[in-house]
């Protein structure tokens, strides 16, 4: 699928313009119209994927049509690019394969409101369930109702408290995210003497977000050369963003590297520092949104490598939901069962890796 | 009765910001006995009623409960000594049942947990003793009705144990025969050796339940512990509105308004009623026997009204009747010279007046000055002008359903016409009507000849009608803003160019009207909230002056006004009267009314009674008029 | 408190003093504990970061972050001021600056993108206005189901991604070159939109009357206030400072999103209370706010100099709500 998307996609049409394009209608003044519009404008990626659908994904495990799967896929309110890309990953995967059937719920933030939906999903018996929980620890329990209705739950990224509520577990890796972040900087700042590094984290309240600072820290610590002087939180927006990062930017006058958490919040730090006129640093994003891989391919800004926290996670999930629901192993591996969990790899994109990941970058 | 009084409150003072709401009131009330506290709206039996509930501190004062001095510190003190208070605004929670209210804030708990099944027995209990087994504890109170509801608020005053129950109007949201039942209630509590201090306007409810009536005015106790049954209405109604001082009413003009001279031609008069088909042969040689259309009123030498006779046959054909007619009409068969019968009243009641006053306040009193304000009046007799002008403002059988009945008027430049009633007879309604605060049912307000857009006070502030309503901190001023931008509220248009204020110019207009009202202190940036009351009047006054209104309608204008500077702000009424503007005036005071205006119009329930020139009013006739329609005894 | 000190003849006898000279140590006084606090600010950033504090760029940047928030807080000083609330605030920014940013309407280019930003901002406004004037519904709930549908309107339309503007001249509006006298347009802006605001709150009817309409509307309207349009026209003119304020913002961060403008409704109602605006209407002044907004930006840039995570920040902005508005309860209540 990867692989069939870069060949086929990329060239005739960047997403990009082609999100915007089908929204020319959105003009000025009409509001009322605006929700019928977006429909179509929403279309656009489906409709080539149905072009797709005949075929079967070129990289998923078991490449024929097996016993019809129906998987129920439950996620949270995509108000953000990279929880859009999940949802968006995960449809067109289900749509890619001929013997899964996928009922999606409408994206909630509220708590309550996703256990109901998940209830329900439950109540109409689908064979598998995907869920990526707007809070892992409030939704431990549907996920054990699930299991004990005899329904498998591939759990995504936002962890249940218990094993016992899921059956796989796939998700990003947020401490091994700084991780990678850090020690890429460490190796590009190598041999530089009191070498200053910045971090722009994501929200505070976030575990993640404290996941990713500690691995990042931790990887700094291998370099006794470098110090992180400074750091502000964002809230994950291009507002706030822009805003920490103009701050930290004065209260540092020179610094040597920056990492930056998420890459939405970067399109307002990107923001910052041209309006701030400085250049003197490195900068690493992460998450990995399409925008900040093209400008890591351009090379001409600040923006020199962006640390992944892949959406494709979604589609994976969606991979292993079916091989539940068929009974099949992880081609590749000799176990017979699907693993129970399964972390991701936080690749460094750099500009000379980018083609190879460009396609997973998301919007 | 008994050696000790069960409460006895003396010199109690109390003042808020601008307004001394009681000053050194005497009150004290027996085990058993019904006591009711009479007075108008702002004498301050509300403040009373908190103090007494210790919702509001005294600034001077002792109460003692059973001879012993206490201090009412707050309401869980009053409550503790037995008192208990039924507001008028019931103060109960909607949402909750009728069990939880009536023992909100004294549960009927054990360690924190509530005893649900004791609460309803006891609640129940209590409903059945208050003759209202039928309630369910278990409803919401929001689901009662009013008279439900004040059951509920009795029940929960009766959850105490309760030795004085204080009830603020608690008949006004009754039915008659919910009312027999209160009065059962009343009865049985004085039985029991409860004292009750009850609070009507309804004169007759005192007669049937009270045992002692004492009568507010003004902050003061007017008079004290008159027995309930035998003192007459009259009386009672006298010490409720009468004045203690006599105001020096400023003289009425005795030539016609907006003419130079007098003429009273019946040309002119036949010219201006011409059309409406009358057939008054004008005003001197009108009297009751010769009422054309048998109206009762047609005698009124003062009905100027384009059509004299129409608003009553107006209201007679379009409603069933006026049912207050007859008593007017006796009294005018009765008397058919209203110039020596007003002269004859004035004289018995000057004597009757000072009788009580001697009786009720003694030295306290202002001998001097015991004057009623028709004695003050320099006319020697009811010359009375003729207006010669068409009327500035007319109302044509403007009605509001509920509120008053259809009414006809015509006022003149330079008149004062007085509206005098109760609380609730629908005089501040008609005043709100004609502003455009209130959209009439029906009927319509003329200004000039041309008619108003209905229920649009910009309208009306634009045909030159200007409203003082009667509540002026909540209806009519800024509180926190100076004085210039109180003033300048209503004609800022005057002061702009292009939306752009000209504060110079505002600053300078205001100051030149409060100058004019001679406002002190005259300085235009002083916050409204620290003038006195007086003053406070005269900055809404000084509003409708800039904005050259042509019609005032004053309701209440001397309410909270101190005694001192009432005369002034007379004569500023009077002054602006002859420069021209036409005044509707509304107020309880009757000598107010009838010392300020030209015609007054008395009214009941939302009807007119009677519409006389004020020369041939005096205080008593009104106050029957205006009470039950008692005949004069 | 502070004016019985300094005129002590104001309770006893009237004005021996000027009239004039007494307002106007009033209205300095009512700013004077805003003003200290600032003073006290500037200080400590002195003390503690000299050279990154007190430069001009950290001074540009102090007013650049003030500057959205800043046009907002003067809209909804009006709005507070005439006795109502406005908590769409934050959602009416996000929906203009979403909308703004679409492609078809960046195809319009700059012009396109302020018009459609201002028409959006005006558009929420009317049907603010129209709810709470002539609904009537409580200015909380109207303006609080403004808040939901145009945060969720705007979800839809951006789709949940970040528009990036590729508008070269509004992303150079955000740039040094654009800056006048050393000065960025954006305070350019918002110093006007304040200065506007002052002026028409203090020296035109339509100030005049919503104070009056805030103080008491029902003497108002006996006074022959049109209130109900009065109270339309309060949410108009929030609803266009927002708009304002939405294409500042997408000059600002070079994009629109629909998280855009997250609880500027609760910082521009904390910003115009310290500012001395009485919640509850009648009362407040637009230098109070903008004082206010100043405040806030200034503790954010001097926690943010010093290294200083965002709970403490929040902690400290909580922690300055209280004192200030205790300081003026104080001093009314003298």
């Amino acid at each position: 699928m990867r692989e069939l998307r870069r060949t086929g996609d990329s060239p005739e049409q960047p997403p990009a313009t082609g999100q915007f394009a089908s929204r020319r209608n959105l003009l000025l003044g009409t509001a009322a119209a605006g929700a019928a519009l977006l429909a179509t404008g929403c279309t656009s990626n489906e409709t080539k994927d149905e072009s797709d659908s005949g075929k079967q994904p070129a990289g998923a495990p078991g490449d024929k049509p097996g016993k019809k799967v129906t998987i129920g896929f439950a996620g949270p309110q995509a108000d953000h690019g990279w929880l859009n890309a999940i949802n968006e990953e995960g449809r067109r995967r289900a749509k890619a394969y001929e013997d899964v059937t996928l009922v999606s719920t409408e994206g909630s933030n509220d708590t309550a409101q996703q256990i109901g939906q998940i209830e329900t999903l439950i109540n109409k018996k689908v064979d598998v369930l995907v869920i990526l929980p707007a809070d892992g620890k409030a939704l431990t329990g549907v996920g054990l109702k699930a299991m004990r209705a005899g329904i498998p739950v591939v759990n995504l990224d936002r962890v249940f408290n218990s094993p016992q509520a899921y059956r796989c577990w796939i998700g990003g890796d947020n401490y091994g995210m700084g991780l990678n972040a850090g020690r890429y900087i460490g190796e590009r700042l190598k041999g530089k003497k009191n070498a200053k590094v910045v971090e722009l984290a994501g929200m505070d309240s976030l575990e993640l977000t404290q996941e990713r600072t500690r691995g990042f820290d931790d990887a700094l610590k291998n370099y006794p050369n470098i110090r992180k002087v400074a750091r502000q939180a964002a809230e994950f927006t291009v507002e706030s963003g822009q805003k920490k990062m103009a701050e930290l930017l004065q209260a540092q006058p020179k610094f040597d590297a920056l990492w930056n958490h998420d890459d939405d919040q970067g399109v307002g730090a990107e923001r910052a520092i041209k309006q701030a006129g400085r250049d003197e640093f490195v900068m690493v994003g992460g998450a990995g949104s399409r925008h900040s891989m093209d400008v890591i391919k351009a090379d001409n800004t600040v923006l020199k490598a962006t640390v992944l926290y892949p959406p494709t996670m979604a589609a994976s999930a969606i991979d292993l939901a079916r091989a539940l629901g068929q009974g099949k192993g992880v081609g590749g591996l000799a176990e017979q069962e699907i693993p129970a969990s399964l972390t991701l790899y936080s690749a460094v994109v750099t500009k000379e890796n980018v083609d190879q990941y460009l396609p997973t970058g998301f919007n | 009765m008994a050696a000790a009084p069960l409460l006895t409150m003396s010199g109690i003072t109390k003042s808020f910001p601008g307004v001394r709401a009681l000053d050194g009131v005497d009150l004290d009330v027996e085990a058993g006995e019904v006591h009711c506290l009479l007075g108008q709206n702002g004498a301050g039996k509300s403040t009373l009623i908190k103090v007494l509930a210790g919702a509001h501190q005294p600034d001077e004062g002792r109460i003692s409960w059973e001879g012993r001095e206490v201090r009412l510190g707050s309401p869980v003190a009053a409550m503790r000594l037995g008192i208990a208070t039924i507001y008028q605004e019931l103060d109960l929670v909607e949402h909750l049942s009728v069990t939880e209210n009536v023992f909100l804030g004294h549960e009927v708990a054990t360690r924190g947990f509530l005893r649900v099944r004791t609460a309803r027995e006891r609640a129940a209990a209590l409903l059945r003793r208050l003759g209202h087994p039928e309630i369910d504890p278990r409803t919401l109170v929001g689901a009662l009705s009013a008279a439900g509801q004040q059951i509920v608020s009795m029940a929960r005053a009766l959850s105490h144990e309760v030795r004085l129950i204080v009830m603020d109007e608690p008949s006004a949201a009754l039915d008659p025969d919910e009312v027999g039942n209160l009065f059962r209630i009343v009865t049985d509590l004085t039985a029991q050796g409860v004292a009750v201090v009850y609070i009507s306007h309804r004169l007759e409810e005192i007669r049937r339940i009270g045992d002692r009536v004492s009568v507010l005015k003004d902050g003061r106790v007017a008079a004290r512990g008159l027995p309930a049954r035998t003192t007459a209405t009259r009386e009672v109604v006298s010490l409720m509105t009468g004045r203690e001082i006599a105001y020096v009413f400023p003289p009425r003009p005795t030539r016609p308004y907006g003419t130079p001279a007098r003429t009273g031609d019946e040309a002119t008069t036949d010219r201006r009623s011409g059309d409406s088909g009358s057939g008054t042969t004008g005003p001197e040689a009108t009297g009751p026997g010769e009422s054309g259309s048998g109206d009762a009123h047609s005698w009124d030498p003062w009905s100027k009204d384009p059509r004299p006779q129409d608003p009553y046959a107006k209201t007679t054909a379009s409603q069933d009747s006026v049912p207050h007619d007859s008593g007017s009409q006796d009294h005018v068969s009765q008397d058919p010279n209203p110039r020596y019968r007003a002269s004859q009243d004035r004289r018995s009641e000057d004597h009757r007046s000072q009788d009580h006053r001697s009786q009720d306040h003694g030295p306290e009193d202002h001998p001097s000055t015991a004057l009623t304000p028709q004695d003050h009046d320099p006319r020697s007799g009811p010359t009375v002008p003729t207006p010669l002008t068409p009327p500035l403002l007319s109302l044509q059988s403007l009605t509001r359903k509920g509120e008053f009945a259809p009414l006809d008027l015509d006022v003149h430049p330079g008149e004062i016409v007085g509206l005098a009633g109760l609380v609730g007879s629908g005089r501040s309604e008609i005043l709100e009507t004609v502003a455009g605060a209130r959209r009439p049912s029906a009927g319509r307000v003329l200004v000039d000849g041309k008619p108003l857009r209905p229920g649009s006070v910009p309208a009306a502030v634009r045909a030159g009608i200007g409203l003082a309503p009667e509540e002026r901190k909540a209806q009519a001023l800024l509180m926190l803003e100076p004085v210039s931008s109180n003033v300048s509220l209503s004609s800022l248009g005057r002061f702009s160019t292009g939306g752009w204020l000209d504060g110079r110019r505002e600053r300078a207009a205001a100051l030149a009207g409060t100058r004019d009202l001679s406002l002190s202190p005259a300085d235009p940036d002083r916050p409204v909230r620290t003038l006195s009351g007086g003053n406070q009047q005269k900055v809404v006054l000084a509003r409708w002056l800039l904005r050259e209104c042509r019609v005032l309608l004053l309701d209440e204008p001397t309410r909270g006004v101190d005694v001192g500077a009432r005369s002034e702000l007379y004569a500023l009424i009077r002054r602006l009267a002859d420069e021209g503007l036409a005044v509707l005036l509304v107020s309880s005071e009757v000598p107010e009314v009838l010392g300020l205006a030209d015609r007054v119009l008395v009214l009941r329930e939302g009807v007119v009674v009677h519409r006389a020139p004020a020369t041939e009013l005096d205080e008593h006739r009104v106050l029957d008029l205006v009470m039950e329609g008692a005949p004069s005894c | 408190m502070l004016t019985a000190a300094t005129d002590p003849g104001a309770g006893s006898l009237p004005p021996t003093k000027s009239p004039a000279r007494r307002a106007v140590s009033r209205i300095d006084l009512r700013h004077l504990s805003l003003l200290a606090v600032l003073g006290a600010l500037v200080v400590v950033g002195a003390l503690t970061k000299p050279s990154e504090f007190l430069s001009t760029d950290n001074l540009q940047l102090i007013l650049t972050q003030a500057s959205v928030i800043g046009v907002v807080t003067v809209g909804v000083t009006f709005v507070i001021i005439g006795g109502g609330i406005d908590l769409s605030v934050g959602a009416i920014v996000a929906l203009a600056s979403v909308w703004a940013t679409t492609v078809a309407t960046q195809e319009y280019g700059l012009p396109g993108i302020l018009f459609c930003a201002l028409l959006v901002g005006l558009g929420c406004g009317l049907v603010n206005g129209l709810l709470v004037a002539y609904g009537p519904m409580v200015p909380f709930i109207a303006t609080l189901a403004m808040l939901a549908s145009a945060r969720g309107l705007a979800l839809q339309i951006s789709d949940g991604r970040t528009q990036v503007v590729t508008v070269e001249s509004v992303l150079d509006l955000g740039l040094p070159d654009a800056y006048v006298l050393g000065i960025p347009p954006l305070v350019l802006i918002f110093a006007a939109v304040s200065v506007l605001g002052w002026l028409v709150l203090g020296r035109t009817t339509f100030g005049r009357r919503t104070v009056a309409i805030g103080g008491n509307p029902e003497a108002s309207r006996l006074a022959g206030i049109a209130v109900k349009r009065q109270r339309l026209l309060l949410y108009l003119l929030s609803g266009l400072c927002c708009g304002i304020a939405a294409f500042m913002l997408v000059v600002l961060t070079g994009s629109g999103q629909n998280t855009n403008g997250n609880l500027y409704e609760l910082d521009a109602i904390a910003a115009a209370i310290i500012g001395g605006t009485l919640l509850s209407g009648g009362r407040g002044t637009i230098t109070g706010s903008v004082l206010g907004v100043l405040v806030f930006t200034t503790i954010t840039n001097l926690f943010a100099l010093n290294n200083l995570q965002s709970d403490v920040q929040q902690i400290a902005k909580g922690a300055i709500i209280v004192a200030a508005v205790l300081v003026q309860k104080g001093r009314t209540s003298s």
